[in-house]
């Protein structure tokens, strides 16, 4: 059937715009990638790679800068805040999937986006405020009395309890990804087909066995992924961290220390950076935050998509 | 009530929640090792039917039953009745193959597990015994600890007969267990009832009329959540009394 060239028309111009806004997205990309090399680049003739990756300098005086410390501190927080989600999240998926009465599953769907929904700096002012003091006066002496003086572990529950510390700023994280891991795993739940829960069901086994035995072998991928893409959110938050971390260039075994992430000194200190190699290294932190980024990002993609791959017959 | 009767249906009405009847006043005996086949158009209620037998609609809420179902005598459908006791001993295989992702071996041994068999040796003794009793066992006797999802689709059915089989159940459900699989594969499958049938009573719905002609020894048609007509298999599909089972049988509707 022949077209009008009127409608062609339509027609080119309608792609053409949808074109464009596409790959704006890669320029984007693009563009801020070459701006973080292209800012970081004296750092990075300065300091090298490896050295400025696991040096633990952070001295603006003598302009000798390291990552160490703020990769530390990221990664310690956002390990630590996963530790605490991810039996949260998912005993919060399993109660909506399999065992809450349907009337319930909507409120609590709901309110889990709300959580998602609340801005980062809500959580950070309510962490300063409010869970601060619970946790240095209560809950953080209480884990002191009770480990300090265990072997190995006890190395984490040092000093004095502040408040402002890795332990808040975990749990502050923890909170923020919740949401995030438990509706993805609320999904990944729902893939299981149901025939194949009903065959356990009909050899005899509870729901706590189907749940165990059928529903998170099934989806273990799918959960996995969500986890990792909750990683990549722990890795990148800013404000809700930053007011109650301290900013603490050092190492510290003990989870009641101030520390620093790569992303709260940025927000920190770019407004400090009055040398140009101080600049330039903040710049570099950040190069190194969009690649850990990036990667985790890469990986959870790679676990979705094999979990839909799999299981998608 | 006879030996020879497995079950008996008395007076049973189902509702799906949401009240829609989906099984009206049905009255039907299930007679010991032998094959019962339940025909009839879709949505006539025969796959509700199947699943009430081992109180499948109890994992979803609102589903409302009326009347008896008396297995070995007791009425399933007290509410003092233990379901998981019920569903380790009368079993169930599904329209599609349904193994659960881990080993041929774990996935005979699953239901055994369940019921508190822990010693290795039982386990692997019973797990051979099941998989022999299905034919299955030539077939992956040597891969084992392979995932279960390696089978085919015909293989995967048996597994899945073989894992109802393991613990030893009274009766076995069959819900069109051969929909999804090939001719040489379904055959297999036909094959087995006739083996099992010594065994175990078997119970099969099947939208298939020459497979309910081979198989069963007795035939319930059911149209519309109403058991029209129950008798042998062979009256039913050459003197049927219902003129609805005969258009039915004769392919005049359906």
């Amino acid at each position: 059937m022949p077209t009008t060239p009127k409608k062609n028309s339509v027609d080119t111009i309608f792609s053409s715009i949808t074109a464009v806004s596409a790959f704006s997205v890669i320029i984007l990309i693009a563009g801020i990638l070459y701006t973080l090399v292209d800012e970081s680049y004296p750092a990075i003739e300065k300091f090298g790679i490896w050295n400025f990756l696991t040096s633990t300098d952070w001295d603006p005086v003598r302009e000798s800068f390291g990552a160490l410390t703020n990769i530390y501190g990221t990664i310690l927080t956002t390990f630590l805040s996963l530790m605490i989600a991810i039996p949260v999240a998912v005993g919060i998926a399993i109660f909506v999937t399999e065992i809450s009465p349907n009337f319930l599953k909507g409120p609590i769907g709901a309110a889990i986006e709300l959580l998602a929904a609340i801005p980062s700096i809500i959580y950070g002012m309510w962490g300063l405020f409010t869970l601060t003091p619970i946790m240095s006066r209560h809950i953080e002496p209480l884990l002191k009395s009770i480990f300090a003086d265990v072997p190995f572990i006890g190395i984490l529950f040092q000093g004095t309890p502040m408040g402002i510390d890795i332990l808040t700023a975990s749990v502050i994280l923890s909170i923020m990804i919740i949401p995030f891991t438990a509706s993805i795993s609320r999904d990944a739940f729902n893939l299981t087909p149901s025939i194949v829960k009903e065959s356990a069901y009909a050899l005899g086994a509870t729901k706590w066995e189907v749940v165990k035995n059928i529903v998170i072998p099934y989806s273990k991928l799918g959960v996995f992924g969500g986890i990792v893409l909750s990683l990549g959110r722990a890795l990148g938050e800013t404000m809700a961290v930053a007011f109650v971390l301290g900013n603490n260039h050092r190492i510290t075994t003990s989870l009641f220390d101030a520390a620093a992430t790569i992303t709260v000194t940025l927000a920190n200190e770019f407004s400090e950076a009055d040398t140009d190699m101080y600049f330039s290294s903040l710049y570099y932190l950040a190069l190194i935050l969009f690649v850990m980024s990036f990667i985790t990002l890469a990986i959870a993609k790679f676990f979705l998509l094999r979990a839909e791959r799999k299981y998608s017959r | 009530m006879a030996d020879n009767i497995e079950i008996e249906v008395k007076d049973l009405d189902f509702h799906y929640a949401g009240n829609v009847h989906a099984l009206k006043k049905i009255n039907l005996p299930i007679h010991k090792n032998m094959v019962t086949s339940l025909i009839g158009p879709s949505g006539c209620g025969k796959t509700t039917l199947l699943r009430c037998f081992n109180r499948m609609h109890d994992l979803y809420p609102g589903n409302i039953y009326k009347g008896d179902i008396l297995f070995q005598g007791e009425n399933i459908l007290s509410n003092s009745s233990d379901l998981i006791a019920l569903r380790s001993r009368i079993g169930m295989v599904f329209q599609k193959p349904t193994p659960f992702p881990m080993s041929i071996f774990d996935n005979i041994a699953y239901g055994l597990k369940l019921k508190g068999v822990s010693k290795k040796a039982a386990l692997a003794e019973q797990v051979e015994r099941a998989l022999v009793h299905s034919v299955l066992w030539d077939e992956v006797k040597d891969k084992l600890n392979a995932s279960a999802y390696e089978l085919s689709g015909g293989q995967q059915q048996r597994l899945v007969i073989a894992r109802a089989l393991a613990v030893d159940p009274q009766v076995l459900l069959f819900d069109e267990p051969t929909s999804a699989l090939d001719p040489i594969s379904t055959a297999k499958i036909e094959e087995l009832t006739a083996v099992l049938k010594k065994d175990v009573t078997i119970v099969i719905v099947t939208h298939n009329m020459q497979q309910a002609a081979r198989i069963s020894d007795w035939t319930g048609f059911m149209m519309l959540g109403e058991l029209i007509e129950f008798d042998m298999t062979q009256k039913i599909f050459t003197a049927p009394s219902e003129k609805l089972t005969e258009d039915y049988v004769t392919g005049r509707f359906g």
